[in-house]
């Protein structure tokens, strides 16, 4: 649109590795238009369908929901799909684009999740359910479905874990993301052994690991808050078998309705 | 042929709600070696995007008495009378397909639909709750009973997490980002597929007793579109070029609330919840065109009618191509509750709060009725005629059932996905315990892709995979799009044929082994070219009004020629060679009557 004041030609910077053929990452600048409403993403892709199709990066759904495109951008994990390009160029009409920190490089801004899924798997991020199934739905509150929306709401980008010191240091911490789903489980009214998740999650690379850094909030795309899970997951830990006897008690009645306010 | 074949008894192709519940539930029914082959992480899969919810006649909530059908909801106390009804969800799901969908699956869906929901729920699912704690259920477009069941407007992301784990707690093996890119049918037996590691771009053969698809749709050949990158059609494409026929593709469903400029969803739930769809006089303007079920009319209607407002300069925005979803009404509470995803992406992709002021919004390319045709057990059908391809399994928006018909009601596909992978996957187990073979294959099509990547590399000419692709989505959207005739469709097909040309002059940019995503998306770009030539096809052939398949110049429906399902197959000359089959109708339950809403 001739009208449009945001159309002008912005650098973007993209770090690139190839370990194939290149010794160490390097710096690579590429100009594009910027139109109206273009993200990070949309740049990538004008980048990489009309000036260079080596320039790799994962992206799938467009609109924050797969965690497909977590990139460093401007020296902050981000989804690339949600941050407008214009919000980043600034005064010198350049963006800054690498890999989320902390993970082996695959290419570009392609990083090997393979400790991040790994950490996923440890907290055995599926329901154990009691024995006694009932023939229609577990009952539950709605204050019982509140408490886990900010985990189920989490789609495993990567953002908190790439931004967490911790990790950094030491790549046998379970990790903010594991963490927030193990909270989802062990808060779970139907879950039968938040007892057993508590004590898995209480030694050297659990819990006690996080150092309250709060980089895992900041990054967040989601608006989430991992910290607060995995402090609420400590206190539990410390209470663990009163958790787990109020627990039982709260799963003798899932078959039966809330009782009305 | 090359040595390092990889072997399972059963691979399933896709990490999406079908394929992962085919693969869960044949590894729980006692096949040991299954595989999940995704080009994505399974976790990025497509279900995830779905918000709105999943159908099912749980009888949970009813209308508040005397409120009338856009008033609030209530928890129906115990022993007080169900409003729904397995007839009354498959009469609306029927009158959505225009009486195209076969009758027999649409009654498979519908009574498989509360037990499916009810295992989500055992597995862990948080699925939003009535005050009794029940699951709580909203009203959806073209359902006559509030049926949605939900979490918030994340209700696919929750469904695909859940059975993602439970096909990890199954001991499912997963190959991520392994790129699918040939079948291997011989003799009318499936053996297995050809990929691509993308981590080190080797090529492999993996063999199996039972291959299934679970690939998705292929909303990715139209410019504004609700689906991700990754939904190219695939499945379709490939199948296609191994030999199987390919179903009713001329049916593309417009979700009529893609957000302004993007495309991707602000949730049928918003109309749901009461939001309102208004143009640039302010008027609701479903009025004139649904005036009992108004916004909440099935999506084809609804698009059509935007679609009429924009033609008419009704529409909003500077280019008079958006209209307005309002939702101020419905105050903060219930916005922040019921659908926190939708409100933040309006603010982050249009700069709008919907509790303030209306979002921009306007049809997009949503979902692929057509596919792949199976059985209720996911089987794949060879023909017309009812033969089957030995082996060969497909569930999900891939396939096509067909429980759509010409158009699908909301909610029906996250239940689709669910049921029939659900049944694929039983199938599937009976398949392979029932003594299934390993064939063995015959040809090299690991020596064929390989010779197919090389003359892609050496080909170096002068066309950009980009401007191919782009040309095809504004030929799709303009022509085979919303509203068809039958000189734009030829113009179409004259366009994609020549498209297909000149991809044979297209260059490769990157031509590296280690994660090659430029050598995936011109494989991609070629399966749209495949499959768009007979969705248009189809849609020329198709000389009625049905469903989502509009005609201008044949703008009624014509039960008389064309109550029938459309088949194609890739003929000798490479182009479809339309066929017909019959749909399946109970005559004396739900005969063909005029579809008004």
């Amino acid at each position: 649109m001739s009208n449009d004041n945001t159309q002008r030609t912005v650098t973007v910077s993209i770090q690139r590795f190839d370990p194939d053929v290149d010794k160490k990452p390097h710096m690579q600048d590429y100009q594009v238009e910027m139109t109206k409403g273009m993200t990070i993403l949309d740049a990538l892709h004008e980048i990489k369908t009309h000036q260079d199709g080596s320039v790799t990066y994962r992206r799938s759904c467009r609109h924050g929901i797969c965690g497909s495109c977590a990139m460093l951008i401007n020296g902050r994990n981000t989804l690339a799909c949600k941050t407008p390009l214009i919000d980043e160029v600034g005064h010198k009409n350049r963006v800054t684009l690498g890999p989320l920190p902390y993970l082996p490089i695959i290419k570009d801004m392609v990083v090997d999740r393979t400790t991040f899924w790994e950490q996923y798997l440890r907290v055995k991020p599926w329901l154990i359910p009691p024995d006694d199934i009932p023939e229609k739905e577990f009952r539950m509150s709605k204050e019982e479905v509140n408490a886990l929306h900010d985990a189920e709401s989490c789609i495993m980008c990567g953002a908190c874990y790439s931004s967490c010191t911790v990790i950094g240091l030491n790549k046998h911490y379970v990790g903010p993301h594991a963490l927030l789903k193990a909270f989802m489980r062990v808060m779970d009214p139907r879950d039968e052994a938040p007892g057993q998740r508590l004590a898995d999650l209480d030694g050297a690379d659990g819990v006690y690991r996080c150092h309250t850094v709060f980089n895992c909030i900041d990054a967040c795309p989601k608006g989430l808050n991992p910290t607060q899970a995995i402090e609420t997951l400590r206190k539990l830990a410390q209470k663990r078998k009163k958790f787990e006897t109020t627990r039982r008690k709260r799963q003798q009645h899932l078959h039966e309705p809330i009782p009305a306010k | 042929m090359t040595n390092d074949v990889i072997i399972h008894d059963v691979v399933v192709v896709g990490a999406g709600l079908a394929g992962t519940w085919a693969a869960m539930t044949a590894a729980e029914n006692g096949v040991k070696d299954v595989a999940i082959l995704s080009k994505i992480h399974p976790l990025r899969s497509h279900s995830g995007a779905a918000q709105g919810g999943i159908a099912a006649v749980l009888n949970n909530v009813r209308p508040v008495a005397g409120t009338g059908p856009r008033g609030p909801l209530e928890q129906i106390p115990p022993g007080e009378d169900p409003v729904d009804s397995f007839d009354l969800h498959m009469f609306d799901t029927i009158k959505g397909s225009d009486w195209l969908g076969d009758q027999d699956a649409i009654e498979i869906l519908v009574k498989d639909a509360p037990d499916v929901v009810v295992q989500y729920e055992h597995m862990g699912c948080v699925f939003s709750r009535t005050p009794d704690g029940r699951i709580a259920q909203r009203r959806f477009g073209g359902h006559s009973a509030p049926r949605a069941n939900f979490s918030a407007d994340r209700t696919g992301l929750v469904l695909l997490h859940t059975i993602h784990e439970q096909a990890l707690y199954h001991n499912v093996k997963f190959y991520s980002e392994w790129y699918v890119m040939d079948l291997i049918i011989e003799d009318n037996i499936a053996r297995g597929v050809v990929a691509i590691n993308v981590l080190t771009g080797k090529i492999q053969m993996i063999r199996a007793k039972a291959v299934m698809f679970g690939t998705g749709g292929y909303g990715q050949a139209y410019k504004v579109t609700s689906n991700a990158y990754a939904n190219t059609g695939d499945g379709v494409a490939m199948a296609y070029d191994a030999g199987a026929p390919l179903m009713d593709m001329e049916f593309v469903q417009f979700h009529p609330t893609g957000l302004y400029r993007h495309g991707f969803l602000m949730t049928e739930a918003c109309r749901g919840e009461g939001g309102y769809l208004i143009n640039k006089d302010g008027d609701r303007f479903m009025s004139k065109y649904a005036p009992e079920k108004m916004e909440l009319a099935p999506r084809d209607l609804v698009s059509r009618s935007e679609q009429t407002e924009i033609n008419e300069g009704r529409g909003v925005m500077e280019d008079g191509q958006g209209l307005f979803l309002d939702m101020r009404h419905l105050g903060r509470e219930k916005i922040m509750e019921r659908l926190p995803e939708v409100r933040d992406l309006a603010i982050a992709f249009a700069h709008v709060d919907a509790i303030d002021e209306p979002v921009p919004i306007q049809p997009t390319a949503h979902y692929s009725m057509g596919g792949i045709p199976t059985t209720a057990d996911g089987e794949v059908l060879a023909n017309a005629k009812g033969d089957l391809v030995t082996g060969f399994f497909a569930a999900g928006e891939v396939a096509c059932v067909s429980v759509h018909g010409a158009n699908r009601l909301g909610t029906n596909s996250l239940l689709e996905a669910s049921v029939f992978g659900r049944r694929a996957g039983h199938a599937i187990a009976d398949f392979v315990k029932g003594g299934a073979k390993l064939y063995p294959v015959t040809s090299d099509p690991v020596k064929r892709n390989h010779q197919q990547v090389q003359q892609l590399f050496d080909n170096d000419g002068p066309e950009l995979v980009e401007d191919i692709v782009q040309e095809l989505k504004t030929t799709m959207t303009n022509k085979a799009g919303i509203y068809r005739n039958e000189e734009d469709l030829k113009s179409a097909l004259d366009t994609i044929h020549r498209l297909q040309q000149r991809f044979k002059n297209i260059r490769v940019m990157d031509k590296s082994s280690r994660f090659n995503t430029n050598l995936s998306m011109t494989l991609e770009a070629k399966h749209l070219l495949t499959f768009s030539e007979v969705i248009v096809q189809g849609a020329l052939n198709r000389t009625e009004s049905r469903g989502a398949h509009s005609r201008t110049d044949h703008p009624k429906r014509d039960d008389e020629s064309w109550l029938k399902h459309t088949m194609a197959h890739k003929g000798e000359d490479g182009r479809p060679q339309l066929s017909y089959k019959d749909v399946t109708l109970y005559w004396d339950r739900f005969p063909p009557q005029e579809r008004k809403y």
